[in-house]
């Protein structure tokens, strides 16, 4: 019999790779034990998610999404007027804001599909903006730039008789998000190694010989906004449930460069690229704290940096030298980065 | 306009089928009212001076272009409005003048990007991998070597296309486009930029094609290619068919000989 990891389109040196990142998911809040530590750690898992699927969309399909940040901000409000206004179940309404954040990106694509480069960056940055003065707007329903107050946690999960999980609890919030982050994670390693991907990638390098193999650009423009952005729906779910408030200035464009950024530093069209600037950018902005607003140049430096001297991202630098020093690095589809045509 | 007496019985069984085409960008009538039948299991080939409008004339077949009039019947289906990926599916594969590889990413990869539409399982099998999946992956993974070996490339799988010699980047896009398993194969100067010993192994591989009962459009200003491979010409100049014809009837018709070499003077 074949073993699982064939299944997978997964070697076992990938299985390793997944029960360490468990592990280490497992362990983090054991180490950090005050709460500041912790909620960084679940704002970076919720960033993970979001930078996962920006990816997506930019570093696989190849379409420069500057408005990501909207997504969730749509997943957010969905979901938790869902919940606070009209009662509903949180995980009901979270299936809800993963609906509403992939069907805004889904309206997003048909852009896409007519756009092309920066002009589509600049339609998705007029979307992002138009999302955020609804948002400060509909006042009878977001409450405008006066946000939305005491926001439950997800309800507790209970399994009769053997465990109740409570998600007031800071340590199962952080399960929670990292669970779905490492989820959302397999999802789209499997979809970007099958057809789909393939495609996907096909369409990013070129869309005319993509045709002549009888691919579709539109159709799968239209699956990379509608995946991309469903995650950053429920990615938009969790930040409301953990921050407690919402307020739209959560979701202004400035998220959304601070996502691509994520991307772009860590390597676009490598999803653990996605996952290493996230962490980088989540984690070390906190550590700057210091020295005030001058962190932003920090950003804005890094980005500058990478751009000009590492096209191909940190995890384009870590697999050059994974080539160079373990020999055995494989050309996976995604392994070299896209053009920047 | 001129047709041989062998054109008629090859009509019959024609795979693709065009009437009157034309097309037109602003005033330059770059394809005028073109009628042909492109029979089944041969190769037919295109040829013309310079701008006689070859590749406009392929790009209305592969969809790339869409016709302002006329008719296009493949394998029995209406082509009417059909885009180029409609086409692909259907059995309609092409190169081009210009080569398009997927050009960072590896030759293998190329070649099983060219795989997509005969890999259809339902998406949530691969999202959460199946043995069907895993099946399909390897049987793409076997298939796609097969191509590179018969394009030469088998030693190559792992290097990244754009890094490929110019006459690999043709052959890799020949094997990318055959992956798709066309009816109807189209290449477009295949020949252009290779060296005698590369246009050497292009035409056996051609030929082997035919001999598979392939079907090959090819567009290709190397006469001596064309004279070698085709067995049927179709001429074409200033938009205009000229001719068609076997090589020998081409090579003997004084309107081809005038258009490609210039009438004698009186």
């Amino acid at each position: 019999m074949t073993s699982t990891s064939s299944r997978w389109a997964f070697g076992s040196a990938r299985w390793l790779w997944l029960l360490g990142c468990i592990a280490v998911i497992a362990v983090l809040p054991l180490i950090f034990q005050d709460s500041y530590w912790r909620g960084v750690m679940t704002i970076c898992a919720i960033n993970i998610m979001l930078a996962l699927g920006l990816d997506f969309i930019f570093g696989y399909a190849g379409q420069l999404s500057l408005g990501h940040s909207a997504f969730s901000g749509i997943g957010a409000y969905t979901s938790t007027v869902l919940v606070t206004a009209l009662g509903v179940n949180f995980w009901i309404a979270a299936l809800c804001g993963i609906g509403a954040g992939g069907l805004a990106g889904v309206l997003l694509s048909v852009f896409a599909v007519r756009l092309k480069g920066h002009y589509l960056a600049i339609a998705s940055l007029g979307f992002a903006v138009i999302t955020y003065q609804i948002l400060v707007n509909w006042i009878s329903v977001t409450q405008g730039p006066l946000g939305i107050y005491g926001i439950p946690s997800p309800p507790p999960l209970t399994i009769p008789g053997v465990v109740t999980i409570s998600f007031a609890d800071q340590q199962n919030f952080f399960y929670l998000v990292a669970g779905a982050a490492v989820l959302s994670y397999l999802m789209l390693y499997n979809l970007t190694r099958s057809p789909i991907g393939d495609a996907l990638i096909a369409v990013r390098e070129d869309e005319i010989s993509a045709a002549s193999l009888g691919i579709r650009g539109t159709k799968w423009k239209v699956v990379a906004f509608g995946i991309g952005c469903a995650i950053a729906g429920l990615a938009g779910c969790f930040y409301a449930s953990f921050i407690g408030t919402l307020v739209p200035d959560a979701f202004f464009i400035l998220e959304s460069f601070m996502l691509l950024a994520m991307v772009v530093i860590g390597g676009r069209g490598n999803l653990w690229g996605a996952v290493l600037g996230a962490v980088l950018l989540t984690v070390v902005p906190e550590l700057l704290r210091g020295i005030g607003d001058f962190r932003l140049i920090t950003y804005g430096l890094a980005l500058t940096l990478v751009a000009l001297f590492l096209p191909g991202g940190l995890s384009g630098v870590l697999i050059q030298f994974a080539r160079r020093f373990g020999g055995g690095a494989r050309g996976a589809l995604s392994a070299k980065g896209p053009s920047h045509a | 306009m001129r047709e041989t007496a062998a054109g008629a019985e090859v009509a019959a069984e024609a795979l693709f089928s065009i009437r009157d085409i034309s097309k037109s960008f602003g005033g330059i009538h770059a394809v005028r009212s073109v009628s042909f039948d492109i029979p089944r299991s041969k190769v037919f080939a295109i040829i013309g001076p310079n701008g006689a409008g070859k590749s406009t004339l392929l790009n209305l077949l592969s969809g790339n272009y869409q016709p302002d009039t006329g008719t296009q019947i493949f394998d029995g289906v209406d082509l009417a409005g059909k885009p180029a990926y409609q086409r692909a599916r259907l059995g309609i594969a092409r190169t081009f003048q210009k080569i398009r590889l997927f050009k960072h990413l590896t030759v293998l990869d190329n070649v099983i990007a060219g795989f997509h539409i005969h890999r259809h399982l339902p998406a949530w099998e691969y999202v959460w991998p199946s043995r069907a999946a895993a099946l399909d992956r390897k049987r793409c993974h076997e298939e796609a070597r097969d191509l590179l070996s018969f394009v030469g490339l088998a030693d190559r799988a792992d290097t990244v296309a754009g890094s490929l010699a110019y006459g690999q980047q043709r052959m890799l896009e020949i094997a990318r486009a055959l992956a798709t398993k066309p009816k109807l194969f189209m290449l477009d100067e295949p020949a252009a930029g290779l060296n005698n010993a590369e246009a050497g192994f292009l035409l056996e591989r051609l030929d082997t094609l035919r001999k598979q009962q392939m079907t090959v459009v090819l567009v290709e200003h190397n006469m001596e290619l064309v004279m070698n491979v085709a067995d049927r010409i179709f001429v074409l100049e200033t938009g205009r068919q000229l001719f068609v014809g076997t090589p020998d009837e081409v090579q003997s018709d004084p309107a081809v000989i005038a258009a490609y070499l210039g009438e004698e003077l009186h």
